[in-house]
């Protein structure tokens, strides 16, 4: 055992790299070895992407030079990566969705009848052993469209895997999934770990380096700060610091008032097209009220309802206590006031090539325009100004592109959107979803400050830790039902039990 | 350890050809298709008359090989404008071929089909060196190949084309018209192409997911480059059969199949991003444009207004077929 650890798989050594204005790398090294996983963490523009892009031959080196398994090797694309035995699980979804599971998996490679023709035979009978290693339940003759999000992260994994790949690098593979599903992943790793594969875990969660990994290396601003370091005797705040530089400050939250008038939300066994069955809770203003679940539980699809993108079809909405059926968006958003943060923000909630100006007046356009739809660009301005700026979005002016912010300061343009619609009840769906830590605490902070100004939020989260400290309550979600409601008590360990129990 | 909750495995089968054939989009078209046949055969007594399911047979015909000629450059999310222009090339050329250099019929149809693919070549590669959207590359070439076709023959049409040809275009047994024979053919080549070959496969690959097909090893240039060169195949046949049966090599063949090639495969249910065709949908699509062009000239419609209606029926149409698919068991629409 103590001999197959000693067994380098991948050596980059000394590699650097540098971008008009920048350098992105600065003579950064890490040693990954068969039989072991290892983290490679960092906060955004750490350098972690270019170091990734660099192993699957995306980028090459400037100086610097990498050897598998102790021979120098030098990548010139990603194909040449993967040829050489290097297994990528990329941050998004890189499937076909028309093609069935087993054709996914084997697309590198697939077995070949009469010369040109396609064995579907022998495509399901390889998969299928793939499948197995990943003990996924699923048929290889599945379209890929038809799976869930967790199947098709499990799905990429085969397909790295079926390249027979000795390294393999997983790009933030929990993002879009959920704890329940994050633990399978896990045991499955460790099974991979223990047949001799190197695993190079990329992430920005720290309770899974905690947890999974065995070594980590930490970038900060392009260096190495750790290479390797063992997880064991290391600290969760050990990490912290080596990745913003200084220990983590995480201020308490401050104390904030309840309203005791009456519920500015409220649900009587709400029913609607988009799943949710019998949904029945009260928000208040200056409430926090957490909705956990597991993806594919009806939370989105509930938020949906609320903003009138699903048809209501049964029990009765309340706003303010009054009776309302937000009949589109448009309707929630002007007469209800309910504005919504996408889970995609990139997707949904913003127009990326886009100014900010632009983002975040889309909502007040109608409320601001004169006569025959005549904007006035001073009055958009200084709404949109008032709420950025509310919000310390980091920007050199309103006219930047959305597509050049960080990932937080996009979230931040997404809030300022529905701030500056004059929303009372703000859905947030997932909303530090890919963003680091630093930014990760902003954003909490802000969420916190928005229902201690009398905002009510209903915060959709499957990120636990993120649940246990802004909610004031807890709803349970499960198969299109709020299943348990639980006041929070801020305890980690017995809240995540408790709601873990109800899920079970 | 347990393992996560998962739907259990599919009972279907999505790998025989046959049943993608069968199963794969299509949805209410068949429907539509009865039903305006229907009602069609009420109206008019000539309508189910032998001659006319000929003339409707033959169109149908045609409008399969512009259909499939679009639909292929559509699954790697792409778009030709340059069918029909390819196909009047196409024309010309093997006309001018028999008539003016007394070349064999077989001899003028290969130099025919190797023109299209030729010019399909041309639209491909010009697309994959520069880089520059296939929507404008091909707006470009259709003028060119227009423009070729009409310098070359000061737009005056071939008439003196062997009797044998025209017969392809112009025999029929029974209702049966001879050159469904072709199109026949290609159904039955396209389907093995797309759902069972390897190069099929990996062209829809290219439609489904690019980058995932670039990292895994499918030469994506090549593919859109056979894609493009299939459309152009593709649109020589449909050429020389529409000259076949009018019996005369007319420069302005394939002035009026831009509307054909888009509306038959979107009609039929093939995605506009790429990815995902449907075969049965096409051809069924191929049968309700023939039967409306049919209609018209049976309820003696005003030739002007002609167009117009072609135009609203396959709105109507488009918008049923939309309706039958979001019926039982289709997906939820709002928001995705």
């Amino acid at each position: 055992m103590t001999e197959q650890l000693d067994h380098v798989a991948l050596e980059v050594s000394g590699v650097s790299k540098a971008f008009p204005g920048v350098l992105a790398l600065d003579n950064v090294s890490m040693t990954l070895r068969t039989g072991e996983i290892h983290a490679l963490v960092g906060e955004n523009g750490a350098g972690k992407s270019t170091l990734i892009k660099i192993i699957t031959g995306l980028y090459q080196p400037d100086p610097g030079e990498m050897k598998m398994f102790g021979k120098p090797v030098k990548f010139s694309s990603t194909r040449a990566a993967i040829q050489a035995g290097i297994g990528v699980v990329p941050q998004e979804r890189n499937l076909i969705p028309r093609f069935t599971v087993g054709e996914n998996i084997l697309l590198e490679k697939m077995p070949v009848q009469a010369g040109a023709f396609v064995d579907y035979r022998q495509i399901n009978k390889e998969a299928q052993k793939w499948l197995d290693v990943m003990r996924l339940a699923i048929s290889p003759g599945e379209m890929v469209a038809d799976l869930s999000a967790a199947q098709m992260q499990l799905v990429e994994t085969a397909k790295a895997l079926a390249l027979d790949s000795r390294v393999l690098l997983l790009d933030e593979p929990t993002a879009s999934i959920t704890t329940h599903e994050v633990t399978f992943l896990f045991s499955v790793l460790r099974d991979l770990r223990d047949q001799g594969v190197a695993i190079l875990f990329v992430t920005h969660k720290l309770e899974e380096v905690m947890e999974l990994c065995d070594c980590v290396t930490v970038l900060r601003d392009g260096r190495n700060v750790a290479s390797g370091e063992k997880i064991a005797g290391l600290t969760r705040d050990q990490l912290i610091t080596w990745m913003i530089g200084r220990p983590q400050e995480i201020t308490e939250l401050p104390p904030k008032q309840l309203s005791s008038e009456e519920p500015a939300l409220e649900l009587r066994n709400l029913s609607a097209e988009s799943g949710t069955r019998d949904a029945s809770f009260k928000l208040h203003r200056g409430e926090v009220l957490g909705l956990y679940g597991l993806v594919g539980a009806g939370r989105t699809e509930l938020a949906h309802a609320l903003i009138g993108a699903a048809r209501i079809t049964g029990g009765e909405l309340l706003v303010d206590g009054k009776p309302a059926r937000p009949k589109d968006v448009s309707t929630a958003m002007n007469k209800y006031k309910i504005g919504y943060v996408s889970e995609n923000r990139k997707t949904e909630g913003l127009i990326l090539s886009h100014s900010i100006l632009f983002n975040v007046s889309i909502t007040i356009w109608k409320r601001i325009a004169r006569l025959f739809g005549w904007v006035r660009s001073a009055e958009e301005r200084s709404v949109v100004l008032d709420n950025v700026s509310k919000l310390d979005v980091r920007t050199p002016s309103l006219e930047q592109r959305v597509m050049n912010l960080s990932g937080g300061n996009q979230q931040k343009v997404s809030i300022a959107k529905w701030l500056a619609a004059k929303a009372d009840i703000l859905i947030f769906d997932e909303p530090t979803i890919g963003i680091d830590i630093k930014t990760k605490y902003a954003l909490h902070d802000l969420i916190w400050d928005l229902a201690a100004q009398g905002k009510a939020v209903l915060l959709i989260s499957s990120d636990m830790p993120e649940m246990i400290r802004l909610a004031d309550r807890v709803l349970v979600m499960k198969a299109n039902r709020i299943i348990d409601e639980l006041p929070n008590s801020h305890d980690y360990d017995q809240m995540s039990q408790r709601i873990m129990q109800d899920l079970a | 350890m347990t393992g996560i909750s998962l739907p259990k495995p599919a009972s279907k089968d999505n790998t025989s050809a046959l049943w993608r054939f069968i199963s794969t989009g299509g949805g209410g078209l068949l429907i539509i298709v009865l039903l305006f046949t229907a009602i069609m055969a009420i109206v008019s007594k000539q309508f189910l008359s032998t001659f006319n399911i000929f003339i409707v047979l033959r169109e149908v015909s045609t409008a399969v090989l512009i259909g499939f000629s679009q639909m292929i450059v559509l699954a790697i999310g792409q778009m030709n404008l340059s069918v029909g222009a390819i196909g009047g090339l196409v024309v010309v050329m093997s006309g001018g071929l028999m008539e003016v250099y007394h070349w064999p019929i077989w001899a003028a149809v290969a130099a025919g089909l190797s023109i299209g693919i030729l010019a399909g070549m041309l639209n491909g590669l010009i697309i994959t060196r520069t880089g520059l959207n296939a929507f404008i590359v091909t707006l470009a070439t259709a003028s060119i190949y227009l423009g070729l076709n009409l310098g070359l023959t000061s737009a005056q049409p071939f008439y003196k084309i062997p009797a044998a040809y025209k017969a392809i275009g112009q025999a029929r047994w029974l209702f049966v018209p001879r050159m469904s024979v072709v199109t026949v053919m290609v159904i039955i080549l396209m389907a093995i192409f797309l759902y069972r070959m390897i190069a099929g496969r990996h062209l829809l690959a290219v439609g489904g997911n690019a980058i995932a097909a670039e990292t895994s090893g499918i030469p994506v240039k090549r593919m859109v480059i056979l894609s493009h060169s299939i459309s152009g195949f593709l649109a020589a046949a449909a050429g020389m059969l529409w000259s076949a049966q009018l019996g005369s090599a007319q420069p302005m063949i394939g002035q009026t199949w831009i509307l054909t090639s888009f509306a038959v495969p979107i009609i039929g249910g093939v995605a506009l991003a790429g990815g995902s065709v449907s075969l049965r949908g096409t051809v069924l699509a191929a049968f309700l444009i023939a039967i409306i062009n049919n209609a018209l000239v049976h309820l003696q419609v005003d030739p002007y207004y002609v167009q117009f209606l072609v135009g609203m029926l396959i709105l109507a149409a488009v918008g049923l077929n939309r309706l039958a698919q979001r019926q039982p068991g289709g997906k939820k629409g709002g928001v995705a």
